[in-house]
């Protein structure tokens, strides 16, 4: 990657299209749309396209285990052949009200406005967590992370791993481990999913979904690791140490308890939906999660004119998902920029496997559902908002004096405020007030900057006027 | 119905001090607020205890507040500052380290000493110090600064937690505080006035608009036209530093600046630079343009703000009255309806919840306010005046 995608000369930019992630769907946007003839910017915060899923392998890692996953290779180059220009290491941390994008190197601080007649959000997704007596322990950590470890890094997590939360992630990750030579002791997780139902039934439909299933299940049969379903975390217990010792999960009325080195645990994804908040587009409120989630078409088209979501920061559904999403919304913008649109056949198939993978991800929702309301059943002493630390038991006192609201029990105990500006806590902040008072699951509201910048990059803004 | 001696309206700093000195002095109190308290300009302002002589003009601001009469109120409100954890029994990270106010020009040296000529003739104990004093004082100033004033009894406290402890207080008096609970209507019936909130209903003498920003839309139903002119400013606020990276307030003569660390360790740095337009529901957005221009300034007089990260900023909302000066008292027209507001209410809350508590109950306040009466803004005597 050169060098020189870090640094921009001009500190304000106009393109036709702006795509913010480059990620699976952000990568697919920007392809398409820069193959049609737009000129494209396509701004990622880290330093390589890829986003989560197509991570890649570098230097002697790269050397040592080959490509991880190769098609994401070839996406990276298709964008870079169809004259995308691509930003890497850059921030957009925040919005102007003309609708421009405030962005900063992340490597030396400066200030370049973006701004375009389309705005692609492919901002991704943020592990579920809800936490438990000892979350916060050395070694606990979230699946997505060990998977980056295993795969990316190709290192070993530790020495004993327990996998635990819900979603059909845990299922890959579990592999991915064990292929790194971990040992999986477990995969603890809340749903039911391989409960023979007539909703599973419902899985015969998607038969490559059930074929990666298969796969796992086979790998986990192989290495004797049992999938315990319909039980949770109860307590992270620590060694003498202070690291991770052992981890209690309650299934129905029985505690067990594993020695692990290692937990990784989560309840799946949530969407990213700052960029859209600061863009104030129309969203509602995920209940189950507690983050908004924009209202879209089926290409993505907010009610904002020109701003589009795609991929997760649409609502999860899966790298497949994200691949369509952000195909149909390209074709919607070729169509606003006068640009060549793709056939109408080409469109209605795009279309349909949209909604059906859509309808995968509502099924895999249904499949995995468990009893959140246990999870938020935590004990008052435990640590909800890290940062600030703020305990469970201060969160609903606050939110029980009669007076505050989801945002107020922010004001009062401090949760949600510190350095990962609630990205860990606030979902459960929602839930745990919600529980309390009886009021609808609200959202905490996305501030500027999106994530801390520097000062010195939100004053380069003005150098930039003068 | 519910009966009732008192219905403040507006659950800010001003409601909430003003219930409690109402509900200590024995009054029935019910405190009306249309969402959850402290969440306005009360909750989102900056929570400085301004005792030395002000900076008179905020970014934008098109008259400047009048020093000479704000600095009685300054004193006062300094020495109820004193006592009020003790008086509430909350901690409200209360710190009071002292204050710079710096200058940069010869110009703004000027003004500083008019300024402090002006606090000496009050009786209010301040010192200007040379620029290389300043910095041994607080080594964190820049070179920029060639002179400042010191006054050791400005401070900050924390707005997050000084309405919610003025509310408890209150409740343990007995005040009613109702959150949620927008006002819709209010009517004058006979002896008393009947303030409405959807289906419910309070009866009272008396009825006190605290409402901030809403002031005059809170007076317009009871049918009292006043001018208000509510704007948005916006804070910054860095991610958490060891404590003692800054030791105290720093404000500035001629810009609109005020830098501080927080208990948390968060360096909050403000100033009433303009966010985007005043939104009467829901909130306003901050302002890219100030936020540039706020850091520049800042980071001109503490370089060291250059270095660190900006973890979040917000937009909060002023109840600016068009002259720029509190506004506190009866309208004449309406016996029994009392407004406060105005800029500087976080300061000098604890005065006005006692001013309208002696003004309430026909005594002497404890400061002359009569000058700040509500007949300056309301609409119809401006309309004859003009």
């Amino acid at each position: 990657m050169a060098a020189s995608e870090d640094t921009v000369a001009p500190s304000r930019l106009d393109f036709d299209a702006v795509v913010v992630g480059g990620g699976p769907s952000g990568l697919v946007a920007a392809r398409e749309l820069a193959t049609a003839g737009a000129r494209v910017a396509l701004i990622e915060e880290n330093s390589e396209l890829g986003g989560q899923y197509y991570k890649r392998r570098r230097g002697q890692v790269l050397a040592q285990y080959g490509d991880y996953r190769p098609d994401g290779t070839s996406l990276i180059a298709q964008v870079r052949h169809a004259g995308v220009e691509v930003f890497t290491n850059r921030l957009v941390w925040g919005t102007s009200t003309d609708r421009s994008l405030l962005t900063t190197s992340t490597t030396s601080p400066d200030a370049v406005r973006f701004s375009a007649r389309a705005i692609v959000v492919a901002a991704g997704a943020t592990e579920h967590v809800v936490p438990f007596p000892g979350w916060q322990l050395p070694g606990v950590m979230t699946p997505g992370h060990a998977m980056h470890l295993a795969t990316t890094d190709a290192v070993r997590v530790g020495n004993r791993v327990l996998l635990a939360g819900s979603g059909p992630f845990l299922l890959p990750v579990a592999c991915a481990l064990l292929a790194s030579g971990t040992e999986v002791a477990a995969v603890v997780e809340a749903g039911r999913p391989l409960r023979p139902s007539l909703r599973a039934a419902g899985s015969l439909r998607h038969p490559g979904m059930l074929a990666d299933l298969a796969r796992y299940l086979t790998i986990l049969a192989k290495h004797r690791v049992p999938i315990i379903q319909g039980a949770r975390v109860h307590e992270a217990l620590a060694q003498g140490n202070g690291h991770l010792g052992a981890v209690a999960i309650t299934h129905g009325q029985v505690t067990r308890t594993f020695e692990v080195d290692t937990l990784a645990t989560a309840f799946g994804f949530r969407p990213a939906t700052e960029l859209l908040q600061l863009l104030e587009v129309d969203c509602t409120v995920d209940a189950t999660l507690g983050v908004p989630l924009p209202v879209t078409d089926a290409h993505g088209a907010t009610s904002v004119p020109g701003v589009y979501a795609v991929g997760e920061s649409r609502g999860i559904a899966g790298n497949k998902a994200a691949r369509v999403r952000g195909w149909l919304a390209a074709a919607a913008i070729r169509d606003r920029l006068g640009l060549p649109t793709p056939s109408a056949q080409q469109m209605r198939a795009h279309l349909r496997r949209s909604a059906r993978l859509d309808a995968f991800a509502t099924l895999s929702s249904e499949l995995y559902a468990h009893d959140r309301r246990a999870l938020l059943q935590m004990p008052d002493h435990t640590m909800v908002c890290r940062c600030e630390s703020v305990t469970a038991g201060e969160i609903r006192a606050a939110a029980r004096l009669g007076w505050n609201d989801r945002n107020s029990v922010k004001g009062a105990t401090r949760a949600g405020m510190g350095l990962c500006q609630g990205r860990e806590c606030a979902a459960t902040v929602s839930g745990l007030v919600s529980a309390c008072t009886g009021e609808p699951v609200g959202c905490q509201p996305a501030r500027m900057p999106v994530k801390p910048i520097p000062v010195s990059a939100a004053m380069a803004l003005e150098e930039e006027i003068a | 119905m519910t009966t009732t001696d008192i219905v403040v309206i507006g659950g800010g700093i001003l409601g909430a001090s003003t219930a409690y000195q109402l509900a200590r002095a024995g009054h029935r109190v019910t405190v009306l607020e249309r969402g959850a308290p402290n969440r306005e300009g009360s909750g989102t302002t900056a929570g400085n205890l301004h005792i030395q002589g002000i900076h008179t003009r905020r970014p934008g601001q098109a008259v400047a507040a009048d020093n000479l009469r704000f600095l009685p109120l300054q004193r006062t409100a300094s020495t109820l500052w004193s006592q009020l954890p003790d008086e509430l029994d909350a901690d409200l990270e209360l710190t009071r380290n002292g204050g710079f106010m710096v200058a940069e020009t010869p110009e703004q040296v000027q003004e500083l000493h008019q300024k402090f000529d002006l606090e000496t003739q009050l009786g209010l104990t301040c010192e200007i110090v040379s620029g290389d004093e300043a910095r041994r004082r607080m080594p964190a100033l820049s070179e920029t600064v060639i002179a400042a004033e010191w006054c050791a009894e400005d401070g900050y406290a924390n707005p997050l937690l000084v309405t919610p402890a003025y509310l408890g207080a209150a409740r343990r008096y007995g005040a009613q505080v109702e959150a949620f609970s927008p006002v819709t209507g209010i009517e004058h019936d006979g002896g008393a006035y009947v303030v409405r909130s959807g289906h419910r209903e309070w009866s009272a003498g008396v009825v006190i608009d605290t409402a901030g920003p809403w002031i005059a839309d809170v007076a317009a139903l009871a049918g009292i036209r006043l001018d208000m002119s509510p704007v948005a400013i916006q804070m910054h606020i860095t991610t958490r530093m060891p404590l003692g990276t800054l030791t105290c307030l720093v404000q500035h003569i001629g810009a609109g600046m005020s830098v501080k660390q927080v208990g948390a360790g968060n360096i909050l740095i403000g100033g009433g630079w303009p966010a985007e337009a005043f939104r009467a529901h829901g909130r306003s957005r901050v302002a890219t343009d100030s936020i540039s221009g706020n850091l520049h300034q800042a980071a001109a007089v503490l370089p060291l703000l250059r270095d660190l990260r900006l973890l979040r900023t917000w937009a909060g909302p002023l109840a600016a009255t068009p002259d720029e000066m509190p506004v506190i008292g009866e309208v004449p027209s309406s016996p029994g309806f009392f407004v406060a507001g105005g800029t500087y209410a976080f300061t000098l809350a604890p005065l006005w919840g006692l001013v309208l508590r002696d003004l309430v109950e026909g005594n002497s306040p404890l400061e002359p306010v009569a000058d700040l009466g509500v007949d300056r803004l309301v609409l119809d005597a401006v309309a004859h005046q003009r």
